[in-house]
């Protein structure tokens, strides 16, 4: 086909959307729905999953060290520590707060440090949190074959709830973006056979007269691609805004915050792009694909 | 050329549409198709338009062998062709001009000559002052005219035209056969299936009568058309087109003629299997 051929089907899907514009709104709305609908579970769900880790954040791993050790011993293991894998912070917890700690997890028999004199007897030690809270066991086991450590403990079952609690989420969260996926493709698909079926007379006088498959489906295909492509521009605009006024009613809510872990709730900054090239990319080529595969059944002229 | 060879049609519920047709029509040839509803009429313009296949026999249309074209050959061979239907069939969200050019563009044609090709055959039709019209705001006999032109616009070999004056003014009808035949003096073949036995007396030619899926009737008869034709004008309005029809469309065919010899008892036989068929009303 010449040039001027594909600049011609071109206009013509361009000319289409305005001949045909309640249809072509009607699949832009369907479309616009769907990609929020499913947007909205995948950032929901990638928020959760954030939120876990954010949690996951929090399990710590606590290190004694060897009472008999010289603080430069013990500075030069915290240095040691920092460069281990797994190794998010190493915070240095000193004979007097690992005293005030242990007096403060002890909530029987408080009586008990009316009989200790000083605080001398606590070994210096280190509070260290993990980059991936699913390898904490491991970090612990390693650090604990340090001869200058006396005992490192974490808490594995935290470790294991968080890991059980992804899972689910994950399940629940792929479930329901599966299913809104399902409800979207339906409901493009009706609304893209809808929209070829008002023209099936144009495409059956196209094909008497001639015209290729290829010819004919080329309109419906640049159509739909830009209805779209339209429709992922709204859907991300949409999304911005309701992300932003969300993530601000919620990062002001400090206890809330606090109460859920939920430092970790991802900036909008840091996914904008993504966002706006996933809805793009995916209306587009839903609109596109929608569009083509629909006239297929009216092709067989 | 369109050449039926022992054609036989039998759709899946059993019923036999067409029964061991043979016929052949003739480049050049206008030849009238009659029959009544449900007689297999419109089984034969599907069986042409390669929209079906034959169960049975060769159906051979421009050269084609439609029982051997295979699917993605189907646009190439439909080029050959022009359709007229009774529903005219324009698209309605374009103008007559983008209605006609349309053929054009579908055959990827220079540009240059879209612009050329496409206003000719609009005077052609009469429909000059039309040209940036949608079929709506069109009568059914311009409606007509538009699809005659959109059937013509690339130089086809054959024009089938499927009851052409079944949605228009009776009046009109005259003039859109009119039209038919002075695009088949030009050389093109026109087949043309019809229920109206006054055009088919008027005009004369060749007569097709199928019947119950049979060929019950292929004579050529003399038509009544001494009278002065209403519209005159159009064919000064073709002649005038002529004038200033670009190269590309000289076909250079002979004009073929209606036999004016036959005599009378032919045309009162004809004259009444028409009239005892429309009894049937419309397909």
């Amino acid at each position: 086909m010449k040039l001027s051929g594909v600049k011609y089907l071109a206009n013509q899907g361009v000319e289409n959307i305005w001949k045909n514009k309640m249809m072509a709104f009607a699949t832009f709305c369907v479309l616009l729905i769907s990609l929020l609908l499913v947007g909205s579970a995948v950032l929901f769900y990638m928020n959760m999953n954030s939120m876990i880790m954010g949690l996951g954040n929090q399990n710590e791993i606590a290190v004694y060290m060897d009472p008999s050790l010289s603080q430069e011993d013990v500075d030069s293991f915290a240095e040691k520590l920092k460069t281990m894998d797994n190794v998010d912070s190493v915070e240095y917890v000193s004979k007097e707060e690992a005293y005030q700690r242990m007096q403060s997890q002890i909530s029987e028999g408080k009586a008990i440090f009316d009989y200790i004199d000083g605080y001398d007897f606590m070994p210096d030690g280190f509070s260290v949190t993990v980059i991936n809270n699913d390898q904490i066991e491991n970090t612990t086991m390693l650090i604990n074959q340090d001869p200058m450590v006396r005992s490192a403990s974490s808490s594995p079952q935290v470790a294991e709830f968080l890991r059980e609690l992804r899972k689910v989420v994950t399940l629940i969260a792929s479930a329901i973006i599966i299913a809104l996926a399902i409800v979207s493709m339906i409901m493009i698909s009706n609304t893209t056979k809808a929209s070829v079926f008002a023209r099936r007379e144009e495409i059956m006088i196209m094909k008497y007269v001639g015209a290729t498959n290829a010819f004919i489906r080329t309109p419906f295909f640049v159509e739909g691609m830009i209805t779209g492509f339209f429709a992922g521009a709204g859907a991300f605009f949409i999304t911005w805004a309701v992300y932003r006024a969300v993530y601000r009613i919620l990062t002001e809510q400090g206890m809330l915050m606090r109460a859920f872990g939920i430092g970790s709730l991802i900036p909008f900054a840091s996914l904008r792009l993504y966002v706006a090239l996933a809805y793009v990319i995916a209306g587009a080529l839903i609109g596109a694909l929608g569009s083509v595969i629909s006239t297929r059944r009216h092709l067989d002229v | 050329m369109v050449e039926l060879q022992n054609v036989s049609v039998t759709y899946s519920s059993g019923v036999d549409a067409l029964n061991n047709v043979s016929l052949k029509i003739n480049d050049g040839d206008f030849a009238f198709v009659v029959g009544s509803s449900g007689a297999g009429k419109s089984t034969m313009i599907k069986l042409l338009l390669k929209e079906i296949d034959a169960t049975s026999g060769v159906v051979t249309v421009n050269g084609y062998n439609l029982n051997k074209l295979k699917k993605r050959k189907i646009p190439e061979f439909r080029r050959t062709l022009g359709f007229v239907f009774q529903d005219f069939r324009l698209i309605p969200s374009m103008t007559v001009y983008e209605n006609i050019a349309f053929v054009l563009r579908v055959i990827d044609a220079p540009l240059k000559y879209i612009r050329k090709r496409v206003p000719y055959v609009i005077s052609l039709v009469g429909l000059h002052a039309k040209t940036n019209s949608y079929p709506d705001e069109l009568s059914g006999g311009e409606k007509q005219r538009v699809a005659i032109a959109r059937a013509l616009v690339n130089d086809p070999q054959l024009i089938i035209a499927d009851e052409p004056t079944g949605n228009i003014d009776p009046e009109l009808s005259y003039e859109i056969v009119e039209l038919l035949k002075g695009i088949n003096d030009q050389g093109t073949t026109i087949l043309m299936v019809t229920h109206e036995h006054d055009l088919v007396r008027h005009f004369g030619g060749r007569i097709i009568n199928i019947t119950d899926g049979e060929i019950v009737f292929d004579e050529i008869i003399a038509g009544t058309n001494d009278e002065p034709l209403p519209e005159e004008e159009l064919a000064q309005t073709m002649a005038k087109a002529e004038e200033n029809q670009p190269q590309e469309n000289e076909s250079g065919s002979a004009p073929a003629s209606p036999q004016s010899t036959e005599d009378a008892l032919i045309d009162e036989v004809i004259a009444s299997i028409i009239a005892g068929n429309d009894q049937g009303g419309a397909e």
